[in-house]
């Protein structure tokens, strides 16, 4: 099949599009979403219309309460969060209402929902406007956490979210919009909780997702000399493909996690603590995580460039876990 | 300079009621020559990447917050918005200070961690810039409870935008303020006064279904009135009305200003709107001081070169001062030391 080169941004656009297209139930509802400057919804409200793309006001609580009341009553809406951090406003109805109804109701109702939001560090943005929160989300129950890092899987990704009859949170990194990749132009969904193993290796296992995948990869390439890196993208953070993990365990007995959100109690954590529980016979050392210290983010690039995760960072643990 | 219609009729109906005397009218002019000398000065260091990120400008609305601040005492606490510049500034705030944060230098006012958004200056009562819509004012309402509880005169002044008005958060305190009968006075600038935009992106559906957001207030049980925010000698007048009643224990109020906004530089934000330049409320207020002749020519230069020195010595400063060092990036979580 010939390649079909398009961005993050375009491959999501592509996504919503065609579920639209197919599926009337489908609305989406936000900060200017109308807007035609705006990547991911560009062009959406032209195709179908003011009544299924809607502007909201600044009231996070009511707009996405207001989704969440469509999904239970048969809709299937698409909510787009302007940054993850502007959710904060929003907490009662995501994490209470959202994530707790269908239990509650003992399944009587179901939340067909798809919460879009823009997450990431990296512009010297600030504390209220660079966070990436999926460990939040992940640790509240009811929620489904989606976290594409390449073109291909943001389409395949947000295919299945907006199909699948449960609540998601579907995070898009903001440094990722303009990554480029290849893009069938014909529908396909990738499941949630499916990862994918994007560098195969033998030495060392690294976990990483969004844009420390990236990040993960470019440190496995410099090295890739001296160490062989296996790198795996869980693609969803909640549901977790461990079993993709644990087969790697058992193959390199090596552990890192590069993880963008905060450090404590999360999902660095969790990956650290599925390898202990699960694979702690082959394990040859001791899990590393690196992940952002608990500290909100400072303006000064310098600061932040200190506290995130990057390639130079993941390289020199590469070094310091196969050293040991 | 600018002198069109629309000034000539409003003019005579203004000149029938001076409520300022001469070197009050001047010294608010010079805020804000102060205030647009700043932002168009920091706009182009900005452009020449010596700003870390780009800031929110206040151009077209210096004369609500200079109006505002002309009734404010140093002790008082402001809450400001997402682009805070002018209301600090009106505030007293230290340019220096003020330019180095932006720069995100050790020698700002928090260390080069805040950067425009999220700037506290405890000293000159600037309790907060505030990155997230509406945020700001809830806590507004904790100061005023203090001043009320210490009893000491002091108020607040808690800005918002007619966007950030929907915010629960500010609905909830507006409630809460009138029930408690705090010191405060909410300041709507309403900068979409004609055609609603959000982040310069006009809108499909409205964010307001009224044209006052002043109306609102009844609805809270507090007085409010909407003015025209490019007069700065209205917004003086009623903003000292209203801080007044605040300090003499009377209650909240809600003032609503229309305003212009004449650049924005926040996300794919329109850019000036020749429509919008009549409400430049310099210009209103150069017109009027010319026509009562209290601006000569050579008090208006001396004024703006002035602050132009003001301005260029701040950013001299923040240009030469260090970058914050590297363990400060794990300082001040908890507000001890590391
Ligand atoms: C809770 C929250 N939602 C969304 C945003 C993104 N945002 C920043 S400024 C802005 C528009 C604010 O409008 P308004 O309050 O009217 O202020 P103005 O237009 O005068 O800047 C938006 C939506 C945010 N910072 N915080």
């Amino acid at each position: 099949m010939p390649e079909r080169i398009i961005t993050m941004s375009e491959a999501l656009n592509e996504a919503m599009f065609n579920e639209m297209k197919k599926n009337s139930d489908i609305i989406l509802l936000g900060e200017n979403v109308s807007s035609s400057f705006r990547g991911p919804t560009k062009g959406l409200k032209d195709a179908f219309g003011r009544e299924r793309v809607r502007d909201a006001p600044i009231s996070e609580t009511s707009f996405i309460g207001a989704g969440i009341g469509a999904a239970i009553t048969g809709l299937r809406p698409i909510v787009e969060l302007m940054l993850v951090d502007f959710g904060l406003v929003a907490m009662d109805q995501i994490l209470n209402q959202m994530g707790k109804t269908t239990y509650m109701s003992g399944g009587a109702v179901k939340i067909p929902i798809t919460l879009r939001a823009v997450i990431g560090a990296g512009t010297s943005s600030g504390a209220t406007h660079s966070e990436s929160l999926y460990s939040l989300f992940a640790h509240m129950p009811g929620i489904k956490v989606v976290l594409p890092s390449t073109p291909y899987d943001a389409k395949g990704l947000l295919t299945s979210s907006i199909r699948e009859n449960c609540p998601k949170v579907f995070l898009e990194h903001r440094l990722l919009y303009n990554v480029k990749g290849n893009v069938p132009k014909e529908e396909y969904t990738i499941p949630l909780g499916v990862a994918n193993t994007c560098n195969e290796g033998n030495d060392v296992t690294i976990v990483a997702s969004g844009l420390m995948l990236h990040e993960s990869l470019k440190a496995a390439e410099k090295i890739k000399n001296k160490v062989s890196v296996e790198v795996i993208d869980p693609r969803t953070i909640y549901p977790l493909d461990e079993e993709t993990i644990l087969k790697s365990l058992q193959k390199t007995g090596r552990l890192i996690v590069v993880d963008e959100d905060y450090r404590y109690c999360g999902f660095s954590a969790e990956i650290a603590a599925l390898a202990a529980e699960k694979a702690f016979k082959q394990l040859k050392g001791p899990i590393y995580r690196l992940a952002t210290p608990n500290t909100p983010f400072p303006f000064n690039p310098r600061l932040e460039r200190e506290l995130l995760p990057n390639a130079e960072k993941i390289e020199k643990l590469i070094q310091k876990v196969i050293g040991e | 300079m600018l002198v069109n219609d629309k000034f000539l009729g409003i003019t005579s109906y203004l000149m029938s009621k001076i409520v300022l005397d001469n070197d009050k009218f001047l010294e608010l002019y010079r805020v804000m020559i102060r205030i647009r000398t700043y932002e168009t000065t920091l706009r182009t260091l900005s452009r020449e990447g010596k700003i870390p990120a780009r800031f929110g400008m206040y151009t077209g609305q210096e004369g609500v917050a200079t109006g505002v601040s002309a009734h404010l005492k140093k002790d008082d606490q402001i809450g400001s918005t997402h682009r805070p510049v002018g209301h600090l500034i009106a505030k007293g705030i230290n340019l220096d200070k003020l330019t180095a944060e932006l720069c995100g230098k050790a020698t700002g006012f928090n260390k080069g961690k805040a950067g425009s958004y999220h700037i506290f200056d405890p000293e000159t009562g600037c309790l907060g810039a505030n990155g997230i819509v509406g945020a700001s004012v809830p806590m507004c309402a904790g100061y005023a409870l203090r001043n009320q509880i210490k009893n000491d005169g002091r108020v607040t002044v808690s800005y918002f935008g007619e966007g950030g008005s929907n915010q629960g958060g500010i609905q909830e305190t507006l409630n809460l303020a009138a029930c408690w009968n705090l010191p405060i006075v909410f300041i709507c600038e309403n900068s979409s006064p004609v055609v609603q935009r959000m982040l310069g992106h006009e809108m499909d559906y409205p964010q307001l279904t009224i044209d006052n957001v002043s109306i609102r207030a009844a609805g809270y049980g507090m007085p409010g009135s909407t003015h025209d925010g490019w007069d700065v000698e209205e917004v003086y007048r009623v903003a000292g009305e209203a801080i007044n009643r605040a300090r003499s224990g009377k209650g909240p109020t809600l003032l609503e200003f229309k305003v212009h906004q004449f650049e924005g530089n926040l996300e794919g934000r329109l850019e000036a709107n020749e429509k919008d330049k009549p409400f430049c409320p310099i210009d209103v207020l150069e017109h009027k001081l010319r026509i009562r002749q209290i601006l000569k020519k050579d008090t208006e230069e001396k004024i703006r070169l002035e602050e132009l020195e003001l301005v260029q010595k701040a950013v001299k400063f923040a240009l030469s001062s260090p970058e914050p060092d590297i363990k400060e990036a794990y300082t001040d979580v908890f507000g001890g030391a590391f």
